[in-house]
């Protein structure tokens, strides 16, 4: 499947910011799943890309004297090898066993794990991901950008995000290295990609895919742009600014997919 | 040097000669409190410091009315007002600390020294230790940090902004002691009290030994102290030590020598400050009105200081 | 009681040492009132110097003096050459394990350290993986803290890799000596160690690649509780004190604000976790660190000193490996000895735990400054019993060692002069070449029998001598 891909982030601050500094990312890379044809990103500035901790190519963006707005834009083309079910990669997983706050297991979640997680296996892992879905319902504006994973549990309610949290934390409590994945998520007939998130688990010498929200054990409509430990590793935009003092950011995500037969 | 640092540097040496020229204020009108006053109890004395340093309110907010133990404790010693020479003490102190790296172990121990010592003071109590031994002490303990600061730092950009600190709080106090003095004369000469009288001579004779110029006065004019010699002496002069002139010469020569482009703004401001005391005499204050003056020279002061600080001390 | 501790000064037959000799003579010709007035001197000079810390915790941040014994510790020389190598022998190593932990993990694959014990360690960052370090040096300023046991044996109870503190104190005790009691000095010959922050300069400055590259040391603020030594190592050095908010990142490069307009810096002597260097990529909470450090330092364009990621090689589940870390990376025996370490993740090791518990020192991996630890014998039934709890809920968390009978010192206290227990702190600088000044901190715990030894439990400190035999 081929993908075609544009994405604009506006951001306008009600008052002028003096200085500003962002890390990006928003440019995806090439792995046994996808190919990327062609990605330009747009920003107000050109900015060396490097590649960050968790081998995501990430963009710093520093801007200084008085703006009010910033334009952000990523357009491309990636191939996607729908049949695939796991990507290889050098490193050890171990790193992404270990907890963050965000992923903390608490004892609700470590039970929840033991009891529909089994062994941690690929068959343990699925129910595990089926019984996270049902048990955390679909709701956006329940929980905010620092819901802990244990607090979404509790809560019963969340986004992708949260779903991915959980997953992550039963998966680091059965002893299962886990990673959080940010994305676009291609919706058939829908015309429309969304941004997404989900977890991926190392079994067998290689990463799989949980998506939560929508039961999907294999990734076929993901274009995967960055891994981390939870979120705050993997977010497309993470930033701080001095001035523009109490201003509210607006953004404006616009997504237009085009899907070609090869 | 850091923007932060030289802003620590420049508000300690601010904060401290703040708290000396309050002790100096206090001095003079609790000697002042003391003389005969016709029938009166001296409480407008003792209430004139906290008039300048626009507290008075915040005192009547706080205890209701005028008494002057009550006034005395509040301007000099009240941990709970943030413009008390205490607090001021504290606040210079702090932001020693902030500097500690920057500053001499002599300055820091010393004034390290006056802090812990002004806090023995404040639970003994103004009245027990004295308040003339009060002032006397705290002034006695800024000449120790000046000393110290003159005898032991780098001549380098610290050294610039601690003075740079002195200078600015220094001409501002001058002008407010200046034009509250003046005030209450021309109170007063309304109730036909001429320049001659012996309360007169007290009144401008206090405002000299509060800025140390008692003895300069003396020297160049060898007369009674009234209000046109004092006030040339205290805005024109540029040899007493605590006079506006002098403070704009050491504000202009320190500016002038400070690196880098940045402080453009405030240097243009400071020789223009300077050239027009340069090129005017005491008749043409007096004739636009010495109140009006004064205060459109504290506004200026006031927009130096404001430019100090987004050229040197907060540079984005 | 009988000698089961190793007195610093006298021999177990009461004989003073030869190397305290001349102070013994001292200390017996002194009178009691000199010496009684010297040290209200001492204490009048170290708070007017503002020598103070900060209490975690403490929500008035009151300062307190850390107290100041005037009685040294005195170690000849002959045996400090041994300690002093082989602190530079297991700081070394510790270097070397670093640099192959986030490269090649050589170690690992010739199966001497499990890889489960390191990679999956919190301490373990991957920012680090596969970046090179000029010189390959991690820790470039180390902390080892050393006890002695019954039979004066040195044993290595932790190594301080992250940010260690304490060589103020060091400084400030020698010159608060020379200042009280400088004929002390001219007796004998005690090694000087004053030269301290010109090697802590030297290894900085070699840090970088740069010929001559700008310093600064970075402070949380004047709150932290060492902001003293922060001051105090800046100033020596005559290098910017710095905190966060004094600096920012333009494209990949690390900047100061400074009153000439921004300047850049090439080396941070940093003096704050891993978790607030950077808010962007750590720790989004953080208002001590710089947005964007993280990329400027994996870009090459700054030093930080200590690296980022080396809490991993200090943790104290590590611990127990670097005596095979020695023998791996240097093909030498290790001078100086480990405690013997008891790892509660392994069932075994946790059950000759759980039924020695009164008689051993449990530690959490990741604690420090004295705090979440169980001192078996001086705890009470209760005490043990909530340990045990916590042990067999979180056996990975933490370690057990036998109670060491610490070495004392005789120290002056209320009842007048007695022994108290001491360890002993170098500070090992790796650049160039790695080095130590002659002797270290040492820290004595003032309350009667007590173990510990940290200023935030009461202890205080000594200077530490290291006389020419």
């Amino acid at each position: 499947m081929r993908l075609s891909i544009s994405h604009e982030t506006a951001y306008h601050y009600d008052d002028e910011v003096r200085a500003s500094i962002q890390y990006l990312r928003l440019t995806p890379h090439d792995s046994e799943r996808q190919h990327v044809l062609s990605w330009h990103l747009d920003l107000p500035k050109p900015v060396r890309a490097q590649v960050d901790a968790f081998g995501n190519i990430l963009h710093v963006l520093t801007l200084e004297g008085p703006h009010d707005h910033i334009v952000i834009s990523a357009r491309g083309q990636v191939d996607i090898d729908e049949q695939r079910e796991a990507e290889h990669e050098d490193g050890s997983p171990l790193p992404y066993r270990r907890f963050t706050r965000l992923t903390e297991a608490d004892d609700a979640l470590i039970s929840f794990a033991r009891r529909h997680g089994a062994k941690g296996d690929r068959a343990g892992l699925i129910a595990l991901m089926n019984a996270l879905g049902d048990h955390i319902l679909y709701s956006p504006g329940a929980t905010e950008i620092d819901t802990t994973a244990a607090q979404a549990f509790a809560g019963a309610k969340g986004v992708c995000q949260d779903h991915a949290h959980t997953f992550i934390a039963c998966a680091r409590s059965l002893g299962v290295p886990a990673r959080f994945a940010a994305g676009y998520l291609f919706t058939p007939g829908s015309e429309q990609l969304e941004c997404h998130a989900w977890a991926e688990a190392w079994l067998e010498g290689a990463w799989y895919s949980f998506d939560v929200t929508h039961r999907l054990a294999r990734p076929e409509r993901h274009l995967k742009i960055a891994v981390g430990l939870d979120y705050l590793d993997a977010c497309p935009v993470r930033g701080v600014r001095r001035g523009g003092g109490f201003a509210q950011m607006h953004a404006k995500v616009v997504v237009t997919p085009t899907v070609l037969d090869q | 040097m850091l923007s932060r640092t030289a802003s620590d540097l420049y508000w300690m040496s601010r904060y401290l000669e703040r708290a000396e020229n309050m002790a100096r204020m206090l001095d003079v009108s609790y000697s002042l409190s003391m003389m005969p006053q016709d029938g009166r109890d001296g409480l407008d004395e003792i209430a004139m410091p906290l008039l300048i340093t626009g507290t008075l309110e915040d005192y009547l907010g706080r205890h209701g009315q005028m008494h002057a133990e009550r006034m005395l404790d509040f301007f000099a010693l009240a941990a709970d007002n943030p413009v008390s020479i205490y607090s001021c003490l504290g606040a210079a102190r702090a932001s020693a600390h902030a500097v500690r790296g920057r500053i001499t172990a002599d300055m820091w121990e010393n004034i390290n020294a006056s802090w812990l010592e002004i806090r023995g003071i404040a639970q003994q109590g103004l009245n027990r230790y004295g308040m003339s031994r009060f002032c006397e002490w705290l002034k006695e303990r800024s000449h120790l940090f000046r000393g110290a600061t003159y005898g032991t730092i780098m001549r380098n950009d610290a050294f610039r902004f601690i003075r740079l600190g002195t200078f600015i709080e220094r001409a501002d106090n001058t002008l407010r002691l200046l034009d509250a003095r003046y005030e209450m004369m021309s109170i007063k000469a309304l109730d036909s009290v001429d320049d001659e009288s012996a309360w007169s001579y007290y009144q401008w004779s206090a405002l000299l030994r509060a800025l140390s110029s008692f003895e300069a006065y003396t020297e160049v004019y060898r007369d009674a102290p009234a209000a046109r010699p004092v006030a040339e002496l205290l805005l024109l002069r540029a040899d007493v030590p605590r006079s506006l002139r002098a403070c704009t010469d050491e504000i202009n020569r320190i500016l002038s020598v400070l690196p880098g482009i940045n402080g453009r703004p405030a240097q243009r401001r400071v020789a223009e400050m300077d050239a027009r005391l340069r090129y005017t005499g005491i008749d043409e204050i007096l004739e636009a009105g010495l109140h009006e003056w004064l205060n459109a020279f504290i506004a200026s002061i006031r927009e130096l200081g404001a430019a100090i600080h987004t050229s040197y001390l907060e540079v984005v | 009681m009988s000698q089961i501790f190793f007195d610093e000064m006298y021999d177990p037959n009461g004989q003073v040492r030869p190397h305290y000799r001349e102070f013994a003579r001292w200390l017996a010709e002194t009178p009691e009132e000199t010496l009684a007035q010297r040290r209200r001197e001492a204490d009048l000079l170290f708070h007017r110097a503002g020598i103070t810390f900060t209490l975690y915790g403490d929500e008035q941040g009151t300062e307190r003096l850390i107290p100041f014994d005037i009685i040294p510790r005195s170690i000849p020389a002959s045996e400090w050459w041994v300690v002093e190598k082989g602190c530079i022998q297991r700081v070394k190593a510790l270097n070397l394990f670093l640099a192959d932990l986030y490269h090649d993990q050589r170690i690992i694959k010739a199966g001497v350290i499990p890889a489960d014990q390191v990679l999956a360690n919190e301490q373990y960052q991957l920012a680090m993986q596969g970046l090179d370090l000029h010189r390959g040096i991690y820790s470039h300023i180390s902390g080892v803290d050393l006890v002695r046991d019954g039979d004066g044996t040195f044993y290595v109870l932790e190594d301080n890799l992250r940010t260690p503190s304490g060589v103020s104190y060091m400084l400030e005790d020698r010159k608060m000596m020379m200042r009280l009691f400088p004929e002390l000095f001219s007796a004998q010959r005690v090694l000087p160690i004053d030269h301290y922050p010109n090697l802590l300069l030297d290894t900085l400055k070699s840090s970088s690649p740069l010929d001559n590259p700008s310093v600064v040391v970075m402070t949380p603020g004047r709150f932290n509780s060492a902001y003293f030594e922060h001051a105090f190592l800046a100033r020596e050095m005559g290098v910017e004190l710095v905190e966060g908010a004094d600096m920012f990142v333009r494209d990949d490069k690390v900047f100061m604000r400074t009153t000439d307009g921004p300047q850049p810096v090439d080396v941070i002597y940093r003096r704050l976790d891993d978790a607030f260097l950077d808010p962007l990529a750590f720790n989004p909470d953080s208002m001590l660190g710089v947005p964007g450090l993280l990329s400027a330092y994996r870009a090459g364009n700054v030093v930080l000193a200590n690296a980022i990621g080396t809490g991993v090689a200090d943790d104290k589940s590590v611990y127990p490996f670097v005596t095979d870390m020695i023998r791996f990376y240097l093909d030498e025996e290790p001078i100086l000895k480990n405690v013997p370490t008891w790892q509660c993740r392994k069932p075994e090791e946790l059950s000759h735990v759980l039924a020695h518990l009164p008689e051993l020192v449990v530690k959490e991996t990741q604690g420090s400054g004295g705090y979440g630890m169980l001192v078996g014998p001086a705890a009470t039934r209760e005490e043990i019993d909530t340990f045990r709890a916590r042990l067999k809920a979180k056996p990975h968390a933490y370690i057990a060692q036998p109670t060491l009978s610490l070495s004392t010192c005789p120290t002056f206290v209320e009842s007048g002069i007695a022994p108290r227990h001491i360890d002993l702190r170098p500070f090992v600088l790796s650049g160039r070449e790695t080095r130590v000044v002659p002797g270290g901190l040492t820290r004595v715990a003032l309350r009667e029998g007590s173990l510990v030894v940290n200023s935030s439990q009461g202890g205080g400190t000594k200077d530490t001598w290291v006389v020419e035999d």
